[in-house]
């Protein structure tokens, strides 16, 4: 019965630590929530943890659709949308490429593969700062300064070194031996790829979307610098609209529009995040 | 018109070479084994002659013609690989077809043959399954289906049994060699059991160090081995080695405390080398139980030999004693009742018994 009940207390402890935890993670954004759906009369006078009284959707509305970022007043719609308009090719991009890379540099070895895979590694570890003024001498070159084509460009070209990495990793459990096969049954290099190694691919390409929505959707660095007035990403216009004061602040608009800004990496991770951790380790466990 | 000429081959990897000139002339419709010790170049050949690899240097003649440029799938070979290298994520049907789908056979030819093949190799129940539901025995089973079904000019075989279990392994030898006889196309065939080679083998080729040792057919390879490293890699147990001193052209052998002279039948060959030492290869067969031998009647010996192991193994029974310090491996009758112990009466039948060069391992006669 002495096991038994220590075993009981351990076990509290452990519910209780990660309760105390969770919450502790978890209040900034149920402040963030129920800020979001007061009025700023309840806000000025209320209690910060107390539930909104009179729910309203008017912050929402308003940092959806007409709140200032600056000079304009049009709320966060359009740069939302610029927002997807870079993140979903430059994903698609990146991870294409990066599985094409990954399937040469585990199945296609040529001279020098490893050490070019090595210097693809690098490109993980080199800060965005330290590209920030070559890379927009290279893009007002190329005549994509301020344009959503160059922060695709940025975006895909920083990327790969993931994208690659994880791709290499995963395909280099797959055997050999099922290339040769595939060569010898006459299948060509694209042919090798399309029949053999993307149907078992679906784990690692989860991984390598969600990882990369998230790095690109809440990018501010690239966005802030390479875009122009009509091409600012959604975190960019976050931050012009919480900087922007026309009289009282509105506490419950800024957190709307936070709430709208983090609200897709959000959904990603709740609907895929148990694909997200299955693919994470499925390279380990190939059956 | 799947004859298969290897015409000095060799194969580098910077420094070390894998391949040094290897010539084998393979006939249409002969099945031909590569064996060896690993780290011998039997699979790297096998790569080669199926353009998986380059050459470094030489050519290879498939059907007459020259393939040792031509990419894999134009060179009309099939393979079977150790591992099976099934297709995960096809069902079987579509591991047989795939190759001819990949050479645009029309859907309905497709199914016909998928379903000739399956019906031959017994797996048309299977065909709806995908590898990871299949044994080992049937996964090895799609693996040759799959090379069937396309018909090529030759079947490359490598290590195809190595992971199946023993009670399997001989079942699908028989049906490999069923099948080679049924179709009659020429195979290569790899493997490091030297029991594979002597059953399936038109001829072997033995190798080692990137070099055939020897090439012939199992009875030659057995019975007239080019070296000690062939004679000594087939036969289980191997033939036994013992050095001898050569006295008046006979084998001078101590066993159990007392010397025998053993007359051997190349004692001309040995004296024209002027060679005093020798190392005498005598297979464990020729040493057994006093037993009637009338065509040897001339090569007949009898000894006492100390067995220090007696080992029973169903059909024979094996004895290790000694000759000159050196063990020497028996093969008895279970009938003939030996036992572990000091002086047991055997007959040495030295008919077949070889010689080899000290130095050089290679043979003298």
């Amino acid at each position: 019965m002495v096991a038994n009940r220590s075993f009981n207390l351990g076990r509290l402890f452990i519910y209780g630590c990660l309760l105390a935890f969770a919450l502790f993670y978890l209040a900034p954004l149920y402040v963030m929530l129920t800020t979001s759906f007061k009025d700023i009369e309840e806000i000025r006078s209320g209690n910060l943890l107390a539930l909104p009284q009179d729910p309203t959707l008017y912050a929402w509305i308003k940092a959806w659709s007409s709140a200032c970022t600056g000079s304009e007043c049009q709320g966060l719609a359009p740069f939302f949308m610029n927002s997807v308009k870079i993140v979903v090719p430059a994903v698609i991009l990146s991870t294409v490429i990066g599985a094409l890379n990954g399937y040469v540099l585990s199945k296609w070895r040529f001279r020098g593969s490893d050490l070019m895979f090595g210097m693809l590694l690098f490109g993980c570890f080199i800060p965005f700062q330290v590209i920030l003024l070559p890379m927009a001498r290279l893009l007002a070159e190329l005549g994509l300064a301020n344009t959503v084509t160059g922060l695709v460009l940025v975006h895909v070209i920083y990327g790969v070194a993931f994208t690659t990495l994880f791709f290499r990793n995963f395909y280099v459990s797959v055997p050999t031996e099922l290339v040769k096969a595939a060569q010898l049954d006459g299948a060509s290099f694209f042919q090798i790829f399309r029949h053999i190694f993307l149907p078992v691919s679906l784990p690692i390409f989860t991984v390598t979307i969600i990882w990369q929505f998230t790095q690109i959707w809440n990018d501010f660095l690239f966005g802030v610098v390479y875009s122009g007035p009509g091409t600012q990403p959604i975190t960019v216009a976050l931050n012009n609209l919480v900087n922007t004061s026309m009289g009282g602040k509105e506490y419950n608009v800024d957190m709307a529009a936070a709430v709208i800004a983090a609200l897709p990496t959000l959904l990603v991770y709740i609907f895929a995040g148990k694909y997200f951790v299955r693919g994470l380790t499925a390279g380990a466990v190939k059956g | 018109m799947g004859s298969l000429l290897i015409d000095n081959v060799t194969k580098s990897f910077g420094e070390t070479d894998i391949l040094k000139g290897i010539n084998i002339d393979i006939q249409d419709g002969e099945f031909l084994i590569l064996v060896g010790p690993s780290g011998c170049g039997k699979s790297t050949l096998m790569n080669i002659i199926a353009g998986l690899e380059d050459a470094t240097s030489g050519t290879l003649e498939l059907a007459g013609k020259d393939v040792t440029l031509a990419s894999p799938k134009d060179r009309d070979i099939a393979m079977v690989f150790q591992s099976y290298a099934l297709y995960p994520t096809m069902n079987v049907a579509r591991n047989i077809s795939f190759g001819l789908e990949m050479r645009k056979v029309p859907k309905e030819e497709r199914d016909r043959i998928v379903n000739e093949v399956a019906k031959l190799l017994q797996i048309d129940h299977l065909l709806d399954r995908k590898p990871s539901q299949l044994s080992g025995g049937q996964r090895q089973r799609v693996a040759m289906g799959r090379a069937l079904a396309r018909s090529p000019r030759v079947f490359l075989f490598d290590e195809p049994l190595s992971n199946l279990d023993a009670k399997l392994r001989v079942e699908m030898r028989t049906e490999i060699k069923k099948l080679h006889k049924r179709l009659g196309t020429t195979i290569v065939y790899v493997t490091h059991d030297q029991i594979e080679a002597m059953t399936l083998a038109d001829r072997i080729a033995v190798m080692k160090d990137g070099i055939v040792q020897q090439l012939g057919t199992p009875d030659e390879i057995y019975n007239n081995p080019a070296n000690m490293f062939v004679a000594g890699f087939m036969g289980s147990p191997p033939m036994n080695f013992i050095e001898v001193d050569i006295k008046e052209g006979q084998a001078v052998v101590e066993s159990a405390g007392e010397t025998h002279h053993l007359k051997l039948p190349c004692a001309e060959a040995i004296a024209a080398k002027g060679l005093d030492r020798v190392v005498l290869g005598i297979r464990p067969e020729m040493i057994t139980e006093p037993k009637p031998a009338p065509e040897d009647q001339d090569w007949l010996h009898s000894m006492k030999l100390d067995f220090d192991v007696v080992e029973p193994m169903g059909a024979d029974t094996m004895a290790i004693g000694q000759w000159n310090g050196i063990d020497v491996h028996s093969r008895l009758s279970p009938k003939a009742g030996m036992t572990a112990g000091a002086g047991t009466e055997v007959q040495v039948n030295t008919a077949k018994a070889v010689a080899f060069d000290i130095q050089t391992g290679e043979r003298i006669c």
